[in-house]
């Protein structure tokens, strides 16, 4: 049978590749995307004090290592059964806004931007960040200030852009300072200015894209994202819940004591990335989304003022949620200006500057589930330690491991509308990529599990019969 | 006075990947007329920097050739490593990139030293170590001449 290999896939965060099958009159009969690298962060960790999991953890992604930060630091904090101080907990909020600023403002402006600037179909060697770089400076410097914009809280707060050490169990490490809250607020506006004017800009893009809207993974599904009492957006504080293509809560009030009875993992042979999935109503119908698109599904109103106002237009896309992945873009700039403007309400509030940053305590149980909302999507981290303090083992949840069966689902609705094997063009091809990438997957994160892929060696004969076969 | 910046870019938990970082924390107090940057990764945020200084002096590290040896490389701007930028780019695509974007790129030199262990862990091996005295003698010696000799590319 036929078979086109896309690999690697370009311009996404780590490796994979896609294999399309073709049937013998040159249709798409199926599409797979596999992740071809592994990290395994659940098994390297084991034995290792459990004070150490965030700055550990922070090594799983140089993308976004403060997520990872900040939901093993909840986990830990879980673990040593304390309520963090309120200027910690809003310390935590802003960075993770930056965190979802600064990687939104990559995957949109470096990543994605070429597709949508120069076009699907544009030559490969134009259509990529230099291509943009040449026509549309203006955007590409606006894409460098605004993720600028984003490592410069990172690094203002937590000292560095990349791994920064601030944040551990209990809280952060030390208060903020006046002058650099100063700083912050400073660069606000300007940062305002240019996702306001990237959100008008692709709003008049979206009508040059309807097929893409139509077909990138475009489909009723459940969603996944963080909840709480207000409907409000949502990245930190809260529980899980699953909401159906209708907007029905499906699932509600899952916390790090039961998300287990709701998410499923199921390991593939083909990619070290692990599907998961609403486990009631199993692997084959269980299929959700996480991330911006979920997110804005799931929540009421974002909660300030400019974003609520794009939220409104956002939600007359559809009736009921929007279901296309190729708004995740649009919805990373929502969330882009909400996070933005939640860090200036943050930042203005008078306990900002408070000393009290850090609870100390042993550990008080010996398991602890740390959740939050990374900028792809739900992060889990899940961990238990043993008498010492030790970790015994950790199970880390990612969003591109959530979000892995959908991708699956959008490659093969790509595939068969935009792929034809007697005509075969890159902007085709490049089509197929592009889906992967409105999810934004980061693969360094999600591919962390050695050891857990099933390997199954099946032995066969020329005519198809099994010979022998080796199982781990 | 041309602004020189120095930028030593490694992991440091990577044995002699941190050559390029440590190299700049042995350097600033040889060279107090520059800046420094350390960092993890060159990412294209760094081009608007770039673009401010006169003379650039990139700090790397590097698994092939002769442990322990020292190589020095004139850069030119290219966007050939930058059509596929992600987090991480190249020193000549972040040159391209500042010129591109901020019509200015400083002269530039790449300063290689070669380690031999890349595992995980904390500090240079031997030969890092001597790569490592290697660039802290180079370095002073050639920061000033390209700034003499060469004229600033606008």
């Amino acid at each position: 049978m036929p078979t086109i290999t896309i690999d690697p896939i370009t311009r996404i965060e780590g490796h994979a590749k896609v294999t399309i099958q073709l049937d013998e009159q040159g249709e798409v009969q199926g599409a797979r995307f596999h992740v071809t690298q592994v990290r395994g962060f659940e098994k390297l960790c084991e034995g290792r004090p459990f004070t150490e999991m965030p700055a550990l953890m922070a090594r799983i992604c140089g993308i976004c290592p403060t997520s990872h930060l900040l939901a093993s630091s909840k986990a830990c904090d879980d673990i040593m059964a304390v309520r963090i101080p309120e200027t910690a907990e809003k310390l935590r909020r802003i960075m993770n806004l930056a965190q979802i600023t600064q990687s939104h403002a990559l995957s949109f402006f470096y990543l994605s931007s070429p597709d949508f600037l120069l076009g699907m179909d544009a030559d490969p060697e134009e259509r990529n960040i230099m291509g943009v770089v040449r026509k549309y400076p203006q955007m590409a410097r606006d894409g460098i200030k605004l993720r600028q914009f984003g490592q410069r809280v990172l690094e203002t707060l937590g000292g560095k852009r990349v791994h920064p050490g601030w944040i551990v169990p209990g809280g952060v490490s030390h208060p903020l300072q006046a002058d650099h809250r100063d700083q912050i607020l400073a660069e606000i506006p300007e940062a305002i200015r240019i996702t306001r004017s990237a959100l008008q800009w692709f709003k008049g893009q979206i009508e040059n894209f309807r097929a893409e809207v139509r077909s990138f993974a475009n489909f009723p599904s459940l969603f996944l994202a963080m909840a709480n009492d207000t409907n409000e957006f949502s990245a930190y504080n809260g529980w899980l819940r699953f909401i159906d293509a209708n907007l029905n809560i499906v699932a509600d009030h899952i916390t790090g004591t039961d998300y287990l009875n709701y998410i499923g993992e199921s390991c593939n042979d083909d990619s070290y990335l692990k599907s998961t999935y609403f486990k009631p109503l199993g692997l084959a119908d269980g299929i959700y989304r996480v991330g911006p698109l979920a997110r804005l599904n799931m929540c009421q109103s974002a909660g300030t003022t400019q974003a609520d106002e794009e939220l409104a237009e956002f939600r007359e896309l559809e009736r009921h949620s929007v279901l296309s992945s190729f708004y995740y873009h649009y919805a990373r700039l929502i969330e882009i200006l909400f996070s933005i403007e939640r860090m200036e309400t943050l930042l203005n509030e008078p306990e900002i500057l408070g000393k009290n940053v850090r609870a100390h305590a042993s550990p008080n149980n010996f398991e602890g589930v740390g959740i939050l909302e990374a900028p792809r999507g739900t992060l889990i981290h899940h961990y238990r330690i043993d008498q010492n303090g030790l970790i015994e083992s950790a199970n880390m949840i990612i969003a591109t491991g959530h979000n892995n069966l959908a991708i699956n689902h959008g490659v093969f609705q790509v595939a068969r509308q935009f792929v034809k094997s007697k005509k075969l063009e890159q902007g085709m091809l490049n089509r197929v990529e592009a889906v992967v990438r409105a999810f934004d997957p980061c693969l360094s994160c999600s591919t962390h599990a050695a050891g857990m892929m099933p390997l199954d060696i099946q032995l066969l004969s020329a005519d198809g019969e099994m010979i022998d076969r080796m199982r781990r | 006075m041309p602004r020189t910046l120095l930028l030593g870019y490694g992991n440091t938990l990577c044995g002699d990947d941190a050559l390029g970082p440590m190299a700049v924390e042995r350097l600033r107090a040889l060279l107090p007329g520059a800046e420094f940057i350390s960092c993890h990764q060159l990412g294209p945020e760094l081009a608007e920097t770039m673009a401010v200084f006169d003379f650039a002096l990139f700090l790397d590290a590097a698994c092939d050739g002769e442990p322990g040896t020292v190589h020095v490389e004139r850069l030119s701007p290219s966007s050939d490593q930058a059509a596929s930028l992600t987090h991480h780019v190249e020193p000549a695509a972040l040159l391209e990139l500042a010129h591109a974007l901020y019509g200015r790129a400083p002269l530039a030199m790449l300063v290689t030293g070669v380690g031999e262990s890349f595992d995980n862990h904390e500090g240079l091996s031997a030969k890092g170590n001597q790569a490592l005295e290697e660039i802290c003698r180079i370095v002073p010696r050639i920061v000033p001449k390209p700034l003499a000799d060469l004229p600033t590319m606008e």
